[in-house]
């Protein structure tokens, strides 16, 4: 909690700490106990563990061995009730991956860093309203059978909102939108869909430990297209009274700037009045302008109650001023005109609603305290965890937390831990499903003789006077010529001042209650790896708030599942001076040299048992010209020729970057065969621009609109594999790897509609996998001799179906490529590789609805032949802390290129290896 | 001071939590080859903190509570 580290001390390092502290470090602690009977030694040890530093403390603090982390975790929300209506979209998904490590610099010292990347995509709340005024407006789609219901559109304004004089609305069917006369209360969320976005978050920090204190200072950013925030943070812990009592502390401050680009089809009819200042126009597109800030302070306590028993409790305060409001939700208004209220009360009233960016204080304080307690089992060997916290603010929210978890260890390495989670929260003061106003939303403005305003179109400053367009008068009291006057009501909007200073509809800020169960699962490997995996589901409901709410209808529920993998990179020994550490990193300077950074299934694990752990980037950059086999092209000619005679080119791509992350797992059962798994993840950016001499849209046609790109990012395919050594002879080796690719990237993923017209699916190139089952075969080659190594990689990527569940395969692929390397010293290697690939077209089409806006929906559009130059550098380190631990890089220009059809040019790749040797 | 604060949890509470970690920190004895239990994994104040951050971030993208998270910074907009 005080740390951005994901860090913890488990069993299997516990073991070997105590094992290594026993036999190397006792000396150091002469006032432990060096007699003890023979049954308590195995106290003894623990007890000689526990005096180090930091280790009954080690949860979220830089204590235990060098590690890496990687987690995978989706979020898959279900769906909202919109009383009958289809829902065509999608509830809302997210991917999360994330990576963090952590490295001793010093014995006391250590850097943590971590990297979280999150997309998510999907149908969110914009705002409430009563379920009348049919909000979610049904699409139909002609069909062969007729006129079918396939979805709703967000209709956030609307004057056919009917409401009796105690301005309770008159129901209406949500489909066919008959009035069904009875009074009908209900609620609805008006749901509106989002294309994929992506966030990027990095932290930083260091933190140094003392015997009986730690200190550590971090920060970071977390990067996204409407959202940017730096943040940095101190924080650690005092301990006291033989380490029984531990004070900790931390504090952190967060800034944040919002830049958020409000929808180009809602945003006609949101109303801005009261942000006006703070909107900006930019290339078509208005963005909502913000910035916030947060400080928090946080004092908690640690103490130990018993040999069983433990307390931990915190207090935190938070002060966050600025921009607090969320720039896509809106507060529906309903505004009524009081005249209409005094007409005979049978007559319905009209509501005329509206939409209006929501309103929240400019600051907020909150104060959290949260205490748990941990109780040993010693008959199950388990730990029962109980928390509690309560949290108050200044804008009405109390919230009040319990959990409690128990962990069961298995035996063999495995750990079950199930947990229960209760939550509730009141409302906020200005929290409101809807509000009513008892206003015009906008009226005709009148002088102080009670006369109607006009003003002449073409001449604003011209203004007339009179009830009657045909009989105005001006300013002098002369009649004027309705005809050559141009005559327009001069209108002025409603009084601000009439409607709350606050108000929200956000769901979140509504009172509620949440229940919440799961279960984590985790297993140790053995040789310093763990797996971890955990499945929640939640579920909220108003009814379950504490005292009961009675408003159903923001009620939802969610599962999140999530894997996790961690490696611990102690060496065997630490390094003593001047000599070598363990046989196994002394190895590692006698290792094979690795192929450059861009080729994939290199190399081989040496002896049976061996396991390699490592990280592939790769990041792929087009942008610049739209090239047409070896040639750039002209707009007119990509428009001409670069889609379909029926649907000529409209946009073009400005660029498209890709991001591959990869997970390198391998594995020696024996020396003449290893397998390896590695899962993907993969992220994608693209923007378009319109083409010169484009032809004009139409009311059918999808239409890229506005500033913002489209962005995806989600699990990419999975590759196992097999390597079998063919060759192994001093100086001279050579493999076969057998690799599969599961199709476990999607490539059904959407774009969102836009006024009414699906976006339907995005481009092939957005797609995050191939959609088919493709076999990956390749043979190397790699030989050395003092300091030159050198070889050779023949590949292809067959795809073994015909269409993947979309309707199209990519194509084949042949690579060939030969690589030469030099030692320029005993740790760094650099190389120079070239290589040539052949791309198959794209086979087949899409089977469902995709825009084909441009060249990049059209399969003739992809592939080709390339001619690239590589320039790696390749780092194993030999020893010290960091011994085992191989690092490579290599940048690949693009040398000749023929591509089929019309693609943007290519302007190389990046490619970036981690890797360490088990 | 602010109003809420003085009627909510602050006064009874922290004081409690004080009196009660005072007392606990002057007469609690544990030695340390007694500690064997305390120190096991599934002891941790948090056993499983990859867990925990995604929880507590999907927790704070969809409740109004402080987030647990919230000294270290980030978690971004969450505005979905």
């Amino acid at each position: 909690m005080l740390v951005a580290v994901d860090l913890k001390v488990t069993n299997l390092q516990r073991k070997r700490r105590l094992k290594k502290h026993n036999y190397q470090h006792q000396p150091d602690y002469p006032d432990l106990p060096s007699v003890k009977p023979r049954n308590s030694t195995l106290q003894a040890l623990t007890s000689a563990a526990l005096v180090l530093p930091g280790l009954l403390m080690s949860s979220g603090h830089a204590a235990g061995p060098d590690r890496i982390n990687f987690q995978y975790s989706r979020y898959q929300e279900g769906e909202r009730n919109l009383y009958g209506v289809p829902q065509s979209l999608k509830p809302i998904t997210a991917d999360v991956l994330h990576g963090s490590g952590i490295f001793s610099i010093t014995d006391r010292t250590r850097f943590t860093f971590s990297y979280t990347q999150d997309t998510w995509s999907g149908a969110t709340p914009v705002t409430t309203a009563p379920l009348a005024a049919n909000s979610n407006n049904p699409v139909s789609r002609n069909t062969d059978s007729g006129s079918v219901i396939v979805g709703a559109s967000p209709f956030i304004n609307s004057k056919f909102l009917l409401l009796d004089h105690d301005l309770n609305p008159i129901g209406k069917d949500p489909i066919t939108r008959e009035s069904t006369g009875a009074i009908d209360t209900r609620s609805v969320l008006v749901m509106s869909s989002a294309s994929p976005e992506t966030r990027n978050q990095a932290n930083f920090g260091l933190s140094r430990e003392w015997n009986e204190a730690t200190f550590n200072i971090g920060g970071g950013f977390s990067s996204e297209r409407d959202y940017q925030s730096t943040f940095g943070n101190i924080g650690g812990r005092v301990d006291f009274n033989q380490k029984l009592t531990s004070l900790k502390y931390g504090a952190g401050y967060t800034d944040s700037q919002i830049g958020a680009i409000l929808d180009h089809d809602a945003s006609p009819y949101i109303t801005k009045n009261a942000f006006a200042g703070h909107i900006e126009e930019r290339g078509g597109s208005e963005i909502l302008k913000g910035k916030r800030h947060d400080w928090v302070g946080n004092l908690g306590i640690t103490q130990v109650l018993n040999k069983n028993a433990l307390l931990d409790a915190n207090f935190s305060y938070t002060h966050s001023s600025g921009y607090l409001e969320n720039p896509y939700k809106v507060m529906t208004v309903i505004f009524v005109d009081p005249a209409e209220l005094n007409n005979n009360r049978n007559t319905l009233i009209t509501g005329d609603v509206r939409a209006l960016l929501e309103q929240r204080p400019d600051s907020r304080n909150q104060f959290a305290f949260n205490a748990k307690y941990i109780q040993y089992i010693n008959a199950l060997n388990a730990a029962l965890h109980l928390g509690y916290r309560v949290s108050a603010d200044d804008w009405g929210i109390n919230t009040h937390t319990f959990d409690a978890s128990w962990v069961q260890p298995l035996g063999g390495g495995w750990m079950l831990t199930p947990r229960i989670r209760y939550y509730s929260q009141d409302s906020a003061s200005f929290y409101r499903p809807y509000l009513f106003s008892m206003q015009s939303y906008s009226k005709q403005e009148i002088d102080s003789l009670g006369r109607q305003i006009w003003f002449n179109e073409k001449n604003p400053t011209i203004q007339y006077f009179g009830s009657d367009q045909f009989n105005l008068v001006d300013q002098n009291g002369n009649p004027v010529d309705p005809f050559s006057a141009n005559p327009v009501p001069k209108t002025i909007a409603y009084d601000a001042g009439k409607l709350p200073e606050n108000f929200s509809s956000d769901h979140r800020l509504a009172g509620f209650g949440a229940l919440s169960g799961g279960v984590t699962l985790s297993k140790l490997i053995g040789r310093g790896i763990a797996l971890e995996a955990g499945f929640e589901y939640y579920t909220r409901a108003s009814s379950m708030q504490i005292g009961g709410g009675n408003s159903s209808f923001a009620d939802f529920d969610y599962y999140v599942a999530n894997a996790a993998l961690k490696f611990d990179m102690e060496p065997s020994n630490p390094p003593l001076a001047g000599g070598r550490s363990s046989h196994h990193h002394d190895s590692s300077s006698h290792h094979h040299k690795l192929p450059p950074a861009g080729i994939m299934f290199g190399h081989m694990l040496d002896k049976p048992g061996d396991f390699m752990a490592g990280y592939r980037y790769m990041h792929n950059w087009t942008n610049g010209s739209m090239m047409h086999g070896d040639h750039q092209i002209s707009d007119q000619t990509i428009v001409a020729q670069g889609c379909s005679d029926a649907a000529p080119c409209r946009f073009t791509p400005t660029f498209m970057n890709m991001s591959m992350h990869m997970l390198d797992l391998m594995y020696a059962p024996t020396k003449w065969l290893n397998v390896m798994l590695m899962p993907t993840f993969m992220t994608m950016d693209m923007n378009l621009r319109e083409l010169t001499g484009r032809p004009s849209s139409t009311t059918e046609t999808h239409e890229h609109s506005g500033i913002a790109g489209h962005e995806t990012g989600a699990v990419g395919d999975t590759y196992l594999s097999s390597l079998v050594r063919l060759l192994d002879i001093p100086g001279h080796r050579m493999h076969i790897n057998l690799g599969l690719s599961a199709p476990t990237g999607k490539v059904d993923i959407k774009l969102r509609r836009v006024f009414r017209i699906d976006g339907g699916l995005i481009h092939f190139g957005m797609q995050q996998g191939s959609g088919t089952w493709d076999f990956m075969p390749s043979l190397t080659y790699a030989g050395e001799y003092n300091r030159w190594s050198w070889g050779a990689q023949f590949g292809g990527i067959k795809r073994l179906e015909s269409q993947n569940k979309s309707g199209y395969r990519l194509g084949d692929t042949i690579q060939a490529t030969s690589w030469v390397g030099f030692d320029i010293n005993r740790w760094l290697t650099a190389s120079v590789r070239g290589a040539y690939t052949w791309q198959d077209a794209i086979h087949r089409d899409f089977n469902q609805f995709n825009a084909r806006i441009g060249p990049m929906d059209f399969p003739s559009n992809y592939g080709g032949q390339f001619w690239d130059v590589g320039f790696g550098l390749n780092a194993a380190v030999p020893r010290g802390r960091f011994a085992g631990n191989r690092l490579g890089f290599e940048w690949i220009q693009p040398v000749s290129n023929d591509f089929n059809g019309f693609q943007l040019d290519r302007k190389g790749a990046l490619a970036a290896t981690w890797s360490y040797q088990f | 001071m602010i109003p809420f604060i003085r009627t909510f949890f602050f006064r009874k509470t922290a004081l409690m939590f004080l009196i009660f970690g005072v007392t606990l920190t002057g007469c609690v004895h544990v030695a340390p080859w007694e500690r064997g239990n305390l120190a096991k994994s599934q002891m941790e104040i948090d056993p499983f903190p990859l867990q925990s951050e995604i929880q507590a971030h999907n927790y704070s993208s969809r409740e109004a509570a402080p987030s647990h998270k919230s000294s270290s910074g980030g978690g971004g907009c969450g505005c979905y």
